[in-house]
């Protein structure tokens, strides 16, 4: 089994979706609970199984589609994607679980099915064909998502949302062929293994000036190609409007899943591709994308503080965390990118739960207006406790699990800028502003509209969904250490990996070679005792 | 002695989560005894540590296991009980069981008794964090954790607009300065590639100058939030939105010294560069007459007392960055026991009120409440820094550090600011007690605070009388980490008359204010008096206008500004941009489709156009191809390179 526990992964909830199509509709929450459930237990099994001292792939599997073309179905597993895989088992089990009663529960729970196959697959692929089919496919069952179950601008927000990351991919797609025509140039056969991209080094510099920036770096183009497919994903700034109205309409189940799972696409795959491929280009391009990072944080945090509506509070709080994942990922560095790698567990986390808190109210009340709340601590105290634990999360309280990955990414990003690290800290500055001023807007003061004055606590199947997430988000504050061993092993290989194949020497200075700084350590902490 | 170690640390926690249990049910007792008896627990085993750092001198420290490990970054949850530490330990343990013991009396008819335990307790565990911490990491989990838990207490009544309003401000205005905090910690980790103490500190002197006085800056950042200093000082008055006890404890005892903790704690680094630790005293002194000058108008009990913290904290941050760690460090531990015991006292006066807080609205209140005005008289006295309370010892002792040092400005400064603390703690006094009993014409019926309540104040009581003598064994005690410099003024004569000087200062400045306010025929003041008009009152009642600068200048033009960004540049030019780019294909399309009429003539034409642009593209690609010499030419001339 556990040769082929990746294929597995993927393709059994799209199995049991196609099965579920003959199941009664009254069962079908049960069977879909218990199926996402199977897939969470697999994903644990998938953990337990890792060796977390080894660094490279693991569990790989290999099966050729077209030879000729070196397109091949290559899965595999390391601690970056491991967890990952992890929280898109557990949110989709989460998420099905705690499913409030809605229309064709039959069509939707199958969708969320297939929605996970494409999910699982887009981190487990490790060839580039294969990625970008995943990639492409997990829009179809969003669109639908949004499209059948949204609110009243489903249309608009769902089209937006299809079109435009669509347009980025397309964009990465010449990419993914140009980096394939590149490698046959190289080595005279066709290959879309990562892996076997991993081996192959761009010239970056002008042969005869020794420049950089020039029409002739490959490098900058491919890495733009494809930046431009995740960053629109991530959704990094400017390309981030589809977000809030995908949120806005998109039903709970939605977004839980969008802002848990499918941003993370995006960050992913700048570590997954951008950086072991492009690592001149990406130091290259490190400042100016930080800047667009720190314009994420501290923009968007604003545009948060501004909102009337809870949900988009939370959506453009995404972007702004979003904002420190990206800077962390290039920091270039063991700290920062896996800080970052944390990061989108525990972004994924808190803000899961936050959708799934605003969905709560949602469900009772049916708007989401801040000034149609307020005092809700008096009527809903269970309530009121849980999202004031996920608000301190998200602020990055420390011993909560965002605070693990915005402190390492910050401390990464530390050792290549100091003022912009500055800058960038004011993250934990303006998210508190948007996020304390939004809680006391729906929990504190009087309980004055009538509306709210018997309200229903936290139901059991609520209760069931949020605990998990709560103690998740304190337990991995506290002992982030099973996540952050893995990842940082797997980090380090990605960084020396850069380190090796840098041509530059502004590139060998910026990323850290690993072998040379585990000597220096050893020396110094030696002149110490 | 590692297991009173834990004991120490946990059970707060233990009694922090038992008041969890019951914290949306109605009060129960028990949920505020059992905390109060864990942290009785707490203390006993802070005193035994106590004992066996005084009879050994050894340091009891544990590494209890890995938090974060990525790189060659290594944090560890460790601790450390050190003189230091130690004394902090036992400040808080002591002043936070009797503000437990308080408040099961003082909280007795809230609704939301049991919460107010589990917060309350939440914050001794996240201080006794703060405190033990045997590294900056583990420094910052406290130094957060309190200021969550302060955010929940100021908060606690959370119906109340003016709490929650104050709540947010205290925790933002926190976290301005922690980013100062967290950008020190990576200064001091990019430097010396640890966050620990130990190893961090025997680093700094191979580093330069310049490196350690941004270090040095950017931890005092933080300090200067947590301890409320100029300009980050508003959220200190407005915290009093709490209730009383909290104000003992975290405004007033604890967590407002945590910034003076920090300093002291990274004594070796301020020794390397007295500049930032002059100006860390100068701050210090300003921020002492800034505040007591506040204190002299206010009709605000509560922000009186707390003017009267910040003040005192500037004292220490003067003792700190002069270099007399000791002093500052032990004007810390008196300040704490008669601040709380004036806070608690506060607290009963304020139930006898019916929460009234203007103490022009009192008057006459020491036949009804004996206990509470004898003790408040002494917390006065204490702080006044009347011979021989503690606060004599502590305070003379920072005047003399400035002196022996030849900072006469700061000394001065801090002798006009003893005398002004004088004036407006017996101000506070005299109304509240002396005089006619104005409150009757408001209907209040006041009546003295339970027994066990003041029976737990007592022992804050014997404290801030006798704390002075601990002044000898404690600098033997402390010391052994400490600089141990002794500030004697070598001149017996200047010696006896600065502390004669300063006694006959303080006493005056009691006299006037008994005499100016325990008066038969004070009225409340209504706006109309001649005082009231003057441009000197109107601006220390108004704190200066910095709440209202900060509000103009900050907090409108940031909500403004997020408006801005969210309705013009998000929508309006952003998003509007993408929806343009989008209906350009639509409409071009649209426009377009006229080509594919299928009407064979203008089908025709088209193929005709078409034929003749690509026929010129390719003689200018073959023009191209054969004089590419030129061409690189001509595209660099245009910046192509």
């Amino acid at each position: 089994m556990l040769d082929h526990i990746l294929s597995i992964l993927i393709f059994f909830p799209a199995l049991a979706g196609i099965f579920g199509l003959g199941v009664a509709k009254d069962s079908m929450r049960a069977y879909g609970t218990a199926v996402a459930f199977i897939e969470f237990a697999l994903s644990l099994f998938l953990w337990f199984s890792f060796d977390p001292t080894v660094s490279g792939m693991q569990f790989m599997e290999e099966l050729p589609l077209v030879p000729a073309f070196g397109i091949n179905y290559i899965l595999g597993v390391d601690g970056i994607s491991l967890f990952i895989v992890v929280l898109a088992a557990f949110f989709t089990f989460i998420g099905i679980a705690s499913l409030s009663d809605t229309k064709n529960i039959k069509n939707l729970i199958i969708t969320l099915l297939f929605l996970q196959m494409t999910m699982v697959g887009v981190f487990l692929a490790l060839d580039a064909i294969v990625f970008y089919l995943f990639w492409e496919l997990s829009l179809v069952p969003m669109l639908y998502i949004i499209g059948a179950w949204g609110g009243p601008k489903r249309i608009y927000a769902s089209v937006k949302f299809f079109l435009y990351t669509f347009t980025g991919s397309l964009v990465m797609l010449v990419g993914i062929l140009f980096m394939a025509y590149f490698y046959y140039q190289a080595t005279g056969v066709w290959s879309f293994a990562i892996l076997d991209w991993y081996r192959l080094i761009l010239p970056a510099e002008d042969l005869l000036t020794g420049d950089i920036w020039h029409m002739g770096n490959y490098q900058m183009w491919l890495f733009l190609a494809f930046f431009m497919g995740f960053a629109i994903k991530v959704p990094m700034f400017p390309f981030h409007t589809w977000l809030p109205y995908a949120h806005g309409q998109a039903p709970t189940i939605g977004s839980v899943i969008l802002a848990a799972i499918l941003l993370k696409m995006g960050t992913y795959a700048l570590i997954r591709f951008l950086l072991p491929l492009f690592p001149d280009a990406s130091v290259m391009f490190m400042f100016p994308i930080a800047i667009l990072a720190i314009i994420m944080i501290i923009y968007t945090a604003m545009v948060a503080y501004a909102q009337e509506d809870v949900k988009q509070v939370v959506a453009y709080s995404s972007v702004s965390h979003m904002g420190v994942i990206v800077l962390g990922t290039f920091a270039l560095n063991v700290e920062g990118i896996s800080g970052s790698i944390f990061l989108m567990i525990g972004h994924g986390v808190v803000s899961g739960a936050l959708f799934l808190l605003v969905g709560v109210i949602y469900d009772r009340r049916d708007t989401k207006m801040m000034k149609d709340f307020g005092g809700l601590a008096h009527v809903m105290p269970r309530y009121a406790t849980i999202f004031g634990i996920m608000m301190m999360a998200s602020v990055g309280l420390p011993l909560t699990i965002n605070f693990v990955g915005e402190f390492l990414s910050l401390l990464g990003f530390y050792q290549q800028s100091h003022i912009l690290t500055i800058f960038a800290g004011t993250a934990i500055i303006v998210g508190a502003i948007y996020m304390l001023s939004a809680y006391k807007k729906m929990f504190f003061g009087e309980l004055t509209n009538e509306k709210n004055k018997n309200l229903p606590d936290l139901n059991k199947r609520e209760l069931f969904a949020l605990v998990p997430l709560v103690v998740v988000a304190i337990w991995l504050g506290i002992y982030p250490k099973p996540l952050l061993t893995p990842i940082s092993n797997s980090v380090e290989s990605v960084v020396q990996l850069m380190h090796d194949k840098a041509t530059t020497d502004e590139a060998k200075r910026r990323i850290p070679s690993i072998a040379q700084e585990i000597i220096i350590t050893k020396t110094s902490t030696k002149e110490m005792h | 002695m590692e297991i009173f170690l834990y004991t120490a640390l946990f059970s707060p926690l233990l009694g922090s989560l038992f008041a969890t249990l019951f914290a949306a049910k109605p009060k129960l007792l028990i949920a505020g005894i059992v905390p109060t008896l864990l942290l009785g627990v707490s203390f006993i085993s802070s005193s035994v540590l106590l004992a066996h750092i005084l009879s050994t001198g050894q340091v009891v420290h544990v590494e209890m296991m890995t938090w974060m490990e990525a790189g060659d970054l290594y944090i560890p949850f460790g601790f450390v009980v050190d003189q230091i530490s130690v004394t902090m330990m036992m400040v808080v343990t002591l002043v936070s069981t009797v503000v437990h013991i308080y408040a099961i009396g003082y909280m007795d008819h809230d609704k939301s008794f049991n919460r107010f335990f589990a917060w309350l307790s939440a914050f001794v565990f996240s201080m006794l964090i703060l405190v033990m911490s045997d590294n900056f990491a583990g420094l910052f989990i406290g130094w957060e954790g309190v200021g969550l838990c302060s955010w929940g207490l100021i908060g606690f009544w959370y119906y109340k607009e003016s709490a929650t309003w104050a709540a947010n401000e205290a925790f933002i205005m926190n976290r301005i300065a922690d980013l100062g905090m967290l950008v020190g910690i990576f200064l001091i980790y990019s430097n010396t590639g640890t966050l620990q103490y130990t190893e961090a500190f025997a680093a700094l002197p191979s580093l330069d100058n310049e490196t350690l006085t941004w270090m040095g800056i950017f931890l005092f950042i933080g300090a200067m939030g947590k301890s409320a200093q100029f300009p980050l000082h508003t959220w200190l008055a407005d915290a009093m939105e709490g209730p009383t006890p909290v104000s003992a404890l975290i405004h007033a005892a604890t967590m407002v010294t945590a910034g003076v903790y920090l300093v002291i704690r990274a004594n070796p680094l301020y020794d390397l560069i007295p500049q930032v630790g002059l100006f860390i005293a100068s701050l210090g002194a300003f921020v002492a007459i800034f505040a007591a000058s506040m204190a002299l108008v206010n009709r605000d009990m509560k922000k009186i007392i707390a003017y009267s913290t910040l003040s005192q904290l500037g004292y220490m941050f003067a003792a700190a960055g002069l270099g007399a760690y000791w002093v500052a460090l032990f004007h810390l531990m008196a300040h704490a026991f008669f601040k709380a015991l004036l806070f608690l006292g506060a607290g009963n006066v304020m139930h006898a009120m019916d929460n009234e807080l203007d103490p022009f609205k009192m008057g006459g209140l020491k036949k009804t409440m004996r206990g509470t005005f004898i003790m408040m008289t002494v917390a006065s006295i204490a702080l006044a820094g009347i011979f021989p309370l503690a606060g004599f010892f502590s305070k003379d002792l920072i005047l003399e550090a400035a002196f022996v040092n030849h900072h006469y400005i700061i000394y001065s400064v801090l002798l006009f600011t003893a005398g002004l603390t004088a004036f407006y703690s017996f101000r506070l006094i005299a109304l509240i007690f002396h005089g006619e009993q104005r409150y009757k014409i408001f209907g209040i019926h006041p009546h003295e605070a339970y027994k066990f309540m003041l029976v737990g104040m007592s022992p804050l009581l014997l404290l801030a009388i006798i704390a002075g003598s601990f002044k000898m064994p404690y600098y033997e005690m402390v010391t052994a980490l400490l600089p141990a410099t002794e500030y004697h003024v070598h001149s017996v004569a200047v010696y006896w008359a600065m502390t004669i000087g300063t006694q006959l200062l303080a006493a005056s400045a009691i006299l006037f204010a008994y005499k100016k306010y325990a008066r038969n025929n004070i009225k409340v003041p209504d706006g109309s008096s001649a005082v009231e008009q003057t441009f000197v009152y109107k601006l220390l009642i108004n704190q200066y206008y910095i709440p209202l600068i900060y509000e103009e200048c900050l907090i409108k033009p940031y909500r403004t500004l997020s408006r801005v960004f969210w309705k013009e540049i998000d929508q309006k030019i952003i998003d509007a941009s993408v929806d343009g780019i989008a209906n350009r294909f639509y409409s071009t399309g649209e426009a377009t489709r006229d080509m594919q009429s299928g009407n064979l003539s203008t089908m025709l034409k088209w193929m005709v156009a078409g034929l003749v642009v690509l026929l010129s593209l390719a003689v200018v690609f073959a023009f191209a191809a054969s004089h590419p010499d030129d061409i690189k030419l001509l595209l660099s001339g245009l910046g192509v390179q």
